[in-house]
């Protein structure tokens, strides 16, 4: 027995002897990873609370909202919220601010992607005169803050008798104006090997060809990146329709959302925050199948610059 | 967000262009462009208010097209900050709608710089308003804008919470040592679980009236502050006692509770406010009834108390359509019919002819009748408050906080608060 036992026991003795500080450094790896995800989960929650008491909020009665009622769930459950914010607002169907607020964003995905990347095109690929102090110039856009522009922007839309459409909304999107987006496209092209559109042009091929069947199908990851920020910018934006939309039948969500919201007299936070969790949808939808993408374009980027 | 006295600062001198460009211009006739039941002209109305009150306008608008075929309405509606931030634009651009639903804090921006309409060169009929409200829409001699409605300050209590704490109802002829040991007892009674109240002397309004009550002006007629630093440091001193007891709510409730007040989450027995709340107290609350009496005071004669235009309608002056916008702002403001569509939801109705030919029911019934009431101890409305007054007001309210969270202390708040407001005033001047 002890014969047997012995190498029996010396066997696994003996590899155990020596992966001993392997084996501990796995079991301290465990703990450390327990504790990362514990810490990460902790946060996640944390941080994904609001939302939460959000989607758990918009069952509940008005007057259960916000106050002292801390409680997440509430025992009067019910969708009276939600077939309230469907109803719309003074005769203005809900259906029609969602589909107002799609045109707008989907107005600004398309704007944004074909006049952005035409003018990085130009930025990144073209030598013209004077190229670097315009791109400076285009940079310099970027540090002015929109609320300084607003007035003089006003008074030149409102000349054109231009108030109350969505060109005035749309417009700077067709024409490049989101500095932020032409930048992240010239950086992302720069990096693009230059040798790919010298040997398209040893073939023959103009700008338009190098651009259209070389650039382009390259930087897919920045166009996506661009159309999921403009989406969200646009779906998110209030000022500025608030500011060129006057009738309601033209509003985006986020201006409905406020009317729901009444200091003069009651406000319906019920109503309104079964819209946010409605309105919520569309965007969280969008991320979620882009969301790969998202990542790709960040990370190829990153490895790139 | 947009910091608003740089907005305005930019909006002032974007105005001011917009002025010297129109100037140029020729003048136009006295009654504008009319229309005929064939060619009707378009006016614009703009309000800002929830769901509620865009479907009572709407009615309100069908109405006045159906009376008047010549004129046709398009109407339009904000959340209550846009609705500031977007006329704050529109002015500048010289872009403001021909009729709009007004707040009394911004009557003197406008109204001084030429933004708005003189509505006495308009025919509206005024006849059925009280005497001592019109002041209020008026700015050195000239009518900017004409109350739909008003409200007045008063003391709400929940009567089922005070008889669950076995407390009498209060009949409202009060001192505020009265006041202040009704609401030291339904704190102690209340047991952690129900205040007396918010701290009223925070509440800018509710200083005012004291000060009237004292027979003191908040503001001298050439927009200077009419009180000294002494009174405003007894009106704080006032509740000196109470702070930090369960009399009143304490400051930092206050803050987790917010949007909702103290009072709409069933935190407080009582709150001091416009009577014109009700109904959004009464939603937020769920409760059954709520009763409104008189703000204490120490002279039982001088309540100081007065009614104030809870909305003003007026028109821009650039209004192309003035004979329009005139008939269609009469209409609004006395016609019976608007009062039956609108009940007190604006306020209680300010022409006697729209309050006669309005039945009032419930809720309705006990604002109309707390300010029937209180009808003799009414005295003439303040004028428009001085431009900034909305930042004085929110500056009023910021440093009463800091004396309930025991971050100053009376004499230091009131150093601040002046500091804040002389600042302003000549900033303003």
């Amino acid at each position: 027995m002890t014969t047997m036992a012995t190498p029996t026991q010396s066997a696994p003795n003996a590899p155990a002897e020596h992966y001993n500080p392997k084996s501990e450094s796995v079991t301290a790896k465990r703990v450390k990873s327990g504790i990362f995800h514990a810490v990460a989960l902790t946060l996640t929650a944390i941080v994904l609370y609001p939302a939460l008491w959000m989607v758990a909020s918009s069952f509940k009665p008005n007057d259960e909202i916000g106050g002292g009622n801390t409680a997440l769930w509430s025992n009067n459950f019910s969708f009276d919220n939600f077939v309230t914010a469907m109803d719309g607002i003074g005769g203005v169907s809900t259906l029609t601010f969602f589909t107002n607020s799609l045109i707008l964003a989907v107005g600004a995905v398309v704007g944004t992607i074909l006049s952005a990347s035409v003018s990085a095109y130009a930025f990144a690929r073209i030598k013209f005169p004077g190229r670097s102090v315009f791109f400076g110039m285009m940079i310099a856009t970027l540090l002015l803050p929109f609320h300084v522009v607003i007035i003089p922007q006003y008074i030149v839309f409102q000349q054109l008798g231009l108030v109350d459409t969505y060109i005035p909304l749309l417009i700077g999107k067709f024409l490049a104006a989101d500095a932020f987006f032409v930048f992240l496209m010239v950086q992302f092209m720069r990096n693009l090997p230059a040798e790919l559109d010298e040997a398209a042009r040893i073939d023959g091929a103009g700008h338009v060809r190098i651009f259209g069947s070389i650039m382009l199908p390259l930087m897919k990851p920045a166009l996506i990146s661009t159309s999921i920020f403009s989406f969200i910018w646009s779906w998110n934006d209030f000022l500025a329709p608030l500011l060129y939309l006057n009738t309601p039948e033209k509003y985006p969500l986020p201006l409905a959302l406020r009317l729901f919201q009444d200091q003069t007299q009651s406000s319906d936070y019920g109503a309104m925050i079964a819209m946010s969790v409605l309105a919520l949808l569309p965007v969280l939808i969008f991320f979620l199948v882009f969301q790969r993408y998202i990542v790709e374009g960040v990370s190829t980027q990153g490895l790139k610059g | 967000m947009i910091n608003r006295r740089h907005f305005l600062t930019t909006v002032a001198i974007g105005t001011a262009s917009a002025a010297a460009l129109a100037a140029c211009g020729t003048g136009s006739t006295t009654a504008g462009e009319t229309g005929s039941a064939e060619n009707p002209v378009t006016i614009t109305y703009t309000w800002w208010g929830n769901d509620d009150r865009a479907e009572r306008t709407r009615k309100a608008i069908a109405l006045f097209e159906e009376k008047n075929k010549d004129i046709k309405v398009n109407g339009n509606f904000t959340d209550f900050p846009g609705y500031w931030q977007k006329r704050a634009t529109e002015a500048a651009g010289g872009g403001l709608p021909d009729v709009m639903q007004w707040d009394l804090s911004y009557l003197r921006d406008y109204g001084q710089r030429n933004q708005l309409l003189d509505l006495g060169t308009v025919n509206i009929n005024t006849d059925a308003f009280d005497k001592s409200l019109l002041p209020s829409g008026q700015i050195r001699g000239k009518t900017y804008g004409i109350p739909t409605s008003t409200n007045a300050f008063a003391v709400y209590y929940d009567p089922a919470k005070l008889a669950s704490l076995g407390i009498a109802e209060p009949d409202g002829t009060w001192t505020y040592d009265e006041y202040n040991s009704f609401l030291t007892e339904v704190g102690s009674k209340g047991n952690g679980t129900i205040f007396g109240g918010t701290d009223y002397t925070s509440v800018w309004w509710m200083f005012n009236i004291w000060l009237r009550q004292n027979n003191i002006e908040a503001f001298t007629e050439d927009g200077k502050l009419g009180f000294t630093k002494d009174d405003l440091k007894k009106w704080w001193n006032t509740v000196s006692d109470l702070r930090g007891t369960p009399a009143i709510v304490s400051e930092e409730r206050v803050t987790q509770l917010a949007p909702k007040s103290p009072f709409g989450s069933n935190v407080t027995a009582t709150e001091v406010t416009w009577d014109n709340f009700m109904a959004g107290y009464l939603a937020d609350s769920g409760a059954k009834e709520l009763k409104l009496v008189p703000v204490p005071s120490d002279d039982p004669d001088n309540l100081g108390l007065f009614l104030k235009p809870s909305m003003l309608m007026v028109a821009s002056a650039k209004t192309k359509y003035k004979d329009a916008a005139a008939r269609f702002i009469d209409f609004m403001v006395n016609d019976p019919e608007v009062g039956e569509i609108f009940k007190t939801s604006r306020g209680v109705p300010a022409s006697k002819t729209q309050r006669d030919g309005t039945t009032f029911e419930g809720t309705d019934k006990l604002v109309v009748d707390y300010e029937k009431s209180i009808e003799k101890y009414l005295k003439d409305a303040p004028e428009p408050p001085i431009v900034g007054f909305g930042t004085l007001e929110a500056s009023f309210k910021r440093i009463s906080a800091d004396l309930n969270y025991g971050k100053v202390d009376v004499n230091g708040a009131a150093d601040a608060w002046f500091k804040e407001a002389e600042d302003l005033i000549k900033q303003n001047a």
